[in-house]
């Protein structure tokens, strides 16, 4: 049979089986025009469901390309007739001698169903009017041809499946690992989605996460068609019946309608873990109206609980990571934390030259507060103090909630007057703070702090003395009535002059 | 270096890259140069493929495109900029008109350069008109003229081949460069001015498109006609207007039968004689005073391409008038650089017309999200045709599958 066939078609067709469905038709094409000297051949697809003949491929003057055009052949037609009775038909007109040969092949399922679909159509071949027509003997060798050579059809399709099952086996191997390693909610986000463009290759693919605490559906990240990824957090959807259709999935109250009319080129996948949604992903190909493949949708919502999990898991040790590092009343990062920033701006500032400042505050009387309106009003001046602080910080700043009371806020880059300035504004904001104390009799706590303020290089330095350097200033504040704000410079010129016997004058307000 | 040239319903264009091609390798022996011709939705595809897979699916070097994708694939990163590489593609080379749709927000970049272009227009043999039209050319200046003209015109004789009106492009059903010519007379598009909304559904479009489909409707035209499938292409000398965006071949301009008769056969030869197959070449019904649609395709070069400096001197040796003049002339189109299309403007028998034709042509805005949108009423006027073809077809069909377009493209534009 072998030798058959290569005799036949030579070892053309060989090459072609792993090119793809196209490039073996126009092999198919090729060899066909070249043995029976023909002027032209195409193939054409045969759409039963619209009864048209649908041109894909020509072979014309040694040149071989793509086309379109849409045909229903005439009643009685030779094309006609070769469809229905599957045996080639010849035919004569003004445009030409030509041969219809009508075909039938089984290829895998597009829509992903598990029955091989045929595919029937015609190829027809062509000889301008000049030349002699089809003899009876030549349509029987180009029929025997024809059947011989799409004979290996399936080989093609062996080829095809074959890569599509090397892809979802890496696939699964990749992703799974992707999505078991992610653990940091930035970085596993975008290696998600990273993962999901790398082997399905989606025109975007979007996360969104449940904001359970503010009743939102937040937008988290995109990635493109190029796998290029970029932060879509000002998307904020209200998670409310009607108010968006993501809202809808999310609250499994989508009618369907339009999933329904996007369904070929949009999945929007709920994201779940133990029955609870917690965000939704979609994916597109909205831009390239490119169907996408059944099989791949089918493998894409498979991962879809292992997307779910490890999305939670980043969102998880994010929360832990923020419990260990963070204070939970005033949102101020913890001692440990401070340290490690602090010994890292001190290095910065020391290799660079730049200045560093050290603000150590304290709330004034707090003790008392506690005793006398209850740890419950001591936690609300905290928690309203954290607050202020967070609110008037460049984003290079570290504030630290060093223990108690007692906070300390970093201020690389910036120099002693500076750093008076942000105190100045801290206590001044502060100062317009009520705390409400319904059972009092002022009804209201007024809170204030007291700022002792070191500077590097002019003060200290190492990262120790400054730290001793403020607590000395913010002593000096304490000893002299609180409330006001003392720069370690000035604290050690006042006790230069106090020693001289001079006026004390260290402290601002 | 590999090409990627889209295929055309007029073979010679195939043929005639061939043998520019061959041109190319014999004066550059070195730069072994292969093509491979691509249906329009293919090239869409094979783009979308290579975004998606590089490596399974490689690039040609060069790509022949439709001028408006260019902004979408060079901003998906698929094309080299080509300002600093072809010297060829210096702005003031080209007609005004092309480039101001070339590289819409920065004028010193250029990701594909202007190779050829079309403009529909109408063809009306005068002899067929006599008795059908008055005046015939202010008639046919408008579309409701040309329309009642087709009206009058005796139906086609199916068995002498004769018809009333050919559309030669047409694919078997109606598409977007069917009907979008009509929209532009009509002053529509598909998108707003500031391109901020979606507007098939506006009267102007959805009238320009209704124009057309009332031809299929009417049987003026045939959709999936089995004519040329079986009979092989009709003669346009056998049609009494044609509707296409290609110049025509020689035998069929005016004075061509004169010239023949006075040159062939010596024949008494003068202006006012015509043979039956000449035609005039109007333009396009609605649009007589300019501001018609031009269709511009442009060579791209892979940004990905491993040779760009050989790919852009192709580029650069396809422009030269010298090779861009008898490429565009063997299958009837117009060059994009400045002296070729002059050179061609004047050799045609109805200048004047061409110049009308051209004195202020639009072409399709260059933006990301535009050829999609072109996809969508791409697929609404497929069913549409299968709808009148079926006899089947009501208003209320194409209203239903504008509204559900103009639906999608907006959501796109709210996207991209």
């Amino acid at each position: 049979m072998k030798k058959t066939a290569e005799k036949l078609y030579g070892a053309a067709a060989g090459q072609a089986f792993d090119g793809g469905r196209d490039a073996f038709l126009q092999a198919a094409l090729q060899a066909v025009s070249a043995r029976f000297v023909l002027d032209g051949a195409s193939f054409y697809e045969f759409d039963e469901k619209n009864g048209l003949l649908r041109l894909r491929l020509r072979q014309a003057s040694g040149v071989a390309f793509e086309h379109e055009d849409n045909i229903r052949p005439s009643p009685g037609s030779a094309a006609e007739r070769a469809l229905e009775s599957m045996q080639t038909a010849a035919a004569s007109s003004p445009g030409g001698k030509f041969l219809y040969f009508p075909f039938m092949f089984d290829t895998s399922d597009p829509s992903g169903g598990k029955n091989a679909v045929t595919c029937t159509g015609l190829i027809r071949l062509e000889r301008s009017p000049r030349r002699r027509r089809f003899s009876a003997s030549e349509a029987a060798k180009a029929d025997a041809f024809l059947r011989s050579f799409l004979r290996d059809y399936y080989k093609v399709e062996f080829f095809s499946l074959t890569r599509k099952y090397d892809k979802n086996v890496s696939a699964i191997t990749e992703l799974t690992e992707v999505f078991a390693t992610a653990l940091r909610v930035r970085d596993s986000f975008r290696r998600i989605l990273a993962g999901i463009q790398t082997y399905f290759g989606f025109d975007r693919v979007r996360l969104y996460l449940i904001d359970e605490k503010n009743h939102k559906l937040k937008g988290e990240l995109s990635a493109d068609i190029r796998g290029q990824i970029k932060s879509i957090s000002y998307e904020e959807i209200p998670l409310e019946a009607g108010a968006h259709r993501f809202a809808d999935i999310v609250l499994g109250r989508s009618s369907g309608a339009f999933m329904e009319r996007y369904k070929d080129c949009v999945l929007y996948m709920p994201l779940a873990v133990q029955g609870v949604t917690i965000g939704l992903l979609i994916v597109d190909n909205l831009l390239s109206q490119q169907r996408i493949e059944p099989q791949e949708l089918a493998m894409l919502k498979s991962f879809g609980g292992q997307i779910a999990l490890a999305v939670d898991n980043a969102r998880l040790f994010e929360k832990v990571e923020e419990l260990s590092l963070y204070d939970e009343l005033t949102k101020l990062p913890l001692r440990r934390y401070f340290n490690q920033r602090f010994q890292e701006e001190f290095y910065r500032a020391e290799r660079f030259k730049q200045p560093l400042a050290l603000l150590w505050a304290d709330v004034d009387h707090f003790k008392e507060v506690n005793d006398t309106y209850g740890h419950q009003i001591g936690d609300v001046a905290l928690k309203e103090v954290g607050r202020i602080i967070l609110g008037n910080l460049r984003k290079i700043d570290f504030p630290c909630r060093y223990g108690g009371d007692e906070i300390v806020i970093l201020l690389p880059q910036a120099t002693g007057a500076e750093a008076l300035r942000l105190a100045q504004r801290l206590s001044e904001e502060l100062s317009e703070l009520r705390i409400p104390v319904p059972f009092s009799k002022t009804r209201e706590l007024k809170v204030s702090l007291s700022i002792g303020v070191s500077t590097f290089p002019q003060d200290a330095s190492t990262l120790e003395t400054m730290l001793e350097k403020a607590d000395d200033a913010l002593y000096w504040v304490k000893s002299h009535g609180r409330g006001k704000i003392a720069l370690y410079s000035d604290v050690a010129e006042d006790a230069k002059k106090t020693a001289a016997g001079g006026t004390n004058d260290a402290g601002q307000k | 270096m590999k090409i990627w040239l889209l295929s055309d319903y007029d073979h010679r264009k195939h043929l005639a890259f061939k043998s520019m091609l061959a041109r190319y390798s014999a004066a550059f022996p070195d730069a072994g140069a292969e093509f491979s011709v691509k249906s329009r939705r293919s090239m869409w595809e094979s783009l979308f493929a290579h975004l998606r897979d590089p490596k399974r699916n490689p690039l040609a070097d060069i790509i022949e495109i439709p001028q408006n994708w260019t902004e979408l694939f060079s901003r998906l990163g698929l094309f080299a900029d080509l300002a600093l590489k072809v010297e060829a593609l210096e702005r003031r080379r080209f007609p005004g008109f092309i480039l101001t749709e070339l590289c819409r927000h920065d004028e010193a970049r250029a990701f594909s350069a202007p190779w050829w272009l079309e403009a529909p227009a109408l063809f009306a043999r005068p002899r067929a008109l006599e008795g059908v039209c008055a005046e015939p050319w202010a008639e046919l200046a408008s579309w409701e003229g040309f329309r009642a003209a087709l009206d009058r015109l005796p139906g086609g004789n199916k068995k002498r081949g004769i018809r009333a009106l050919a559309a030669p492009n047409s694919s078997g059903a109606v598409c977007p460069a069917d009907v979008l010519p009509r929209v532009w007379g009509r002053r529509g598009g598909l998108f707003s001015d500031d391109f901020n909304r979606a507007t098939f559904t506006r009267e102007e479009t959805a009238g320009g498109i209704e124009d057309w489909l009332e031809l299929a409707v009417s049987g003026k035209i045939e959709l999936f006609s089995p004519d040329r499938f079986e009979n092989g292409p009709m003669p346009v000398e056998q049609c009494a207007f044609v509707i296409s965006s290609r110049r025509l071949p020689r035998q069929c301009r005016p004075g061509a039968a004169a010239r023949g008769r006075a040159g062939q056969r010596g024949a008494k030869a003068g202006p006012g004689r015509r043979s039956p197959g000449e035609l005039k070449v109007l333009p396009y019904p609605g649009c007589s005073a300019g501001g018609g649609l031009a269709l511009v395709y442009n060579l791209a070069v892979s940004a990905s391409t491993e040779d760009l400096s050989g790919a852009a001197a192709f580029v650069g040796w396809a422009l030269e008038p010298e090779n861009l003049g008898p490429f565009t002339g063997s299958f009837g189109v117009f060059p994009c650089v400045k002296a070729a299309f002059e050179e061609c403007l004047q050799d045609e028998g109805e200048e004047e017309t061409y110049r009308k034709i051209f004195s202020a042509p639009e072409l399709m805005p260059n933006i990301m999200a535009y050829p999609t949108a072109e996809l969508l009423l791409e697929r609404a006027l497929w069913n549409l045709s299968l709808k009148i073809a079926r006899r089947d077809y009501d208003r209320e069909d194409l209203t239903r599958e504008l509204i559900m377009a103009q639906g999608e493209a907006d959501y796109l534009l709210s996207l991209y």
